[in-house]
């Protein structure tokens, strides 16, 4: 079962598909919870999904823009993508009948 | 500004050149200041060295050669100060001028070698946790036979007719500080200098070539049992009344202790024994 942290960032490069690498993944995960994400999160829990199969990193070509440093860019693997629907599914059922699911489901429709 | 991010690159070099660079090029990105970045990058610095303590080398590293290789060397490198001074005054010794040459280069060489060896083997274990595993290794070196003969109450730090101690004056204060902290003694430097160059060599290479292995594993053992023989000549001389002295299994003792990291450096470099890994947490891997 994934982690908390570990679903955001998986959600946040699958999101972001091919421009998925660590720093436009900190800007995802800071804009989808409203709150600070620190590198050292970000990349020691980007070894431990590498580890454990669910992302491939690979080193991205240099840009003007980062001073000509590489980006470590990200992508979901199957297994990946398998994880998170699982952790997608247990959060849901754990909150099915819950008054603020209820809310976040009438206010979506 | 600049000068912040001059230091972030510096604070940077505790990472993996990889990681580095992707870090660095993350920041710069970010556009952050500097104080969020360091904050950030100290972040990451931090949870990297703790990741390094969860692998048993840097443990071994640090119990094995710092704490027990270095409590040993820390003994012999008392004793070479002693020593030096006591054959350069001539002091109490019925060794010929050529015996009291013999034992102490056979002891510095063997220091020498002895300490380089440890350093290796730090670097080689700890890797990017030397930084740690060196400054335990360097203080238990330079103050664990000091402190062992103040708790003793060989050396006394308060006087018991003035009850002064040295850190009643700035000066005394100073002087007890720069004995503890700096490598003030010929022995200490005999010791400290090629332990530091072997930590940098050890950091770099890993493992030694079989050839390098097994020349360093006879040198060392040839000064170990040339020190242990010729401190044989030390303790006859030095006790006549206690004829033979201390038995050589005893004074090979500390030797042995100070030099079980050839051994180690040894059956790494077979090709049968186990070699570090790379323990980086980020290898560049081809796109796929």
């Amino acid at each position: 079962m994934l982690g908390e942290f570990e679903y955001l960032l998986l959600s946040a490069a699958a999101r972001l598909g091919d421009g998925a690498y660590g720093a436009a993944i900190r800007r995802d995960i800071e804009a989808a919870t409203k709150r600070r994400c620190s590198i050292g999160a970000l990349y020691t829990t980007l070894d431990r999904l590498e580890a454990k199969g669910l992302v491939t990193t690979w080193m991205g070509d240099p840009t003007p823009q980062r001073g000509g440093r590489p980006k470590r860019m990200v992508r979901v693997t199957g297994d990946g993508v398998h994880e998170a629907k699982a952790f997608y599914d247990a959060v849901s059922r754990a909150s099915r009948g819950m008054s603020w699911a209820a809310d976040r489901a009438r206010g979506s429709s | 500004m600049r000068l912040g991010w001059w230091l972030l690159s510096v604070l940077s070099r505790a990472l993996e050149p990889a990681e580095r660079d992707v870090v660095l090029g993350d920041l710069a990105e970010s556009g952050e200041g500097v104080g969020a970045a360091t904050r950030n990058l100290l972040g990451l610095i931090v949870r990297r060295q703790a990741g390094l303590w969860l692998f048993w080398r840097p443990w071994l590293a640090l119990f094995g050669v710092s704490c027990l290789a270095g409590l040993s060397l820390s003994r012999i490198v008392f004793r070479l100060n002693v020593d030096f001074y006591k054959y350069a005054a001539h002091y109490a010794t019925t060794l010929t001028a050529r015996q009291e040459v013999a034992f102490l280069l056979c002891l510095a060489g063997a220091l020498t070698v002895w300490s380089w060896t440890c350093g290796f083997v730090l670097g080689s274990l700890s890797g990017r946790a030397v930084w740690l595993t060196w400054s335990v290794f360097y203080f238990v070196v330079l103050d664990s036979a000091l402190a062992r003969f103040v708790l003793a109450g060989n050396i006394i730090l308060r006087d018991p007719r003035t009850h002064e101690t040295p850190l009643d004056s700035p000066q005394g204060a100073l002087r007890l500080l720069m004995a503890t902290m700096l490598p003030l003694s010929i022995a200490a430097l005999v010791s400290l200098f090629p332990a530091v160059f072997g930590a940098f060599v050890g950091v770099r290479r890993r493992v030694l070539t079989v050839h390098h292995a097994y020349l360093i594993a006879a040198v060392n053992t040839a000064l170990t049992i040339l020190t242990t023989w010729s401190t044989g000549w030390y303790d006859p001389a030095h006790l006549p009344a206690r004829w033979p002295g201390v038995p050589w299994s005893t004074r090979l003792l500390p030797f042995l202790l100070a030099s079980w990291p050839a051994a180690y450096l040894l059956a790494c470099s077979l090709p049968t024994g186990s070699r570090p890994k790379d323990q980086a947490p980020l290898q560049p891997v081809p796109e796929p």
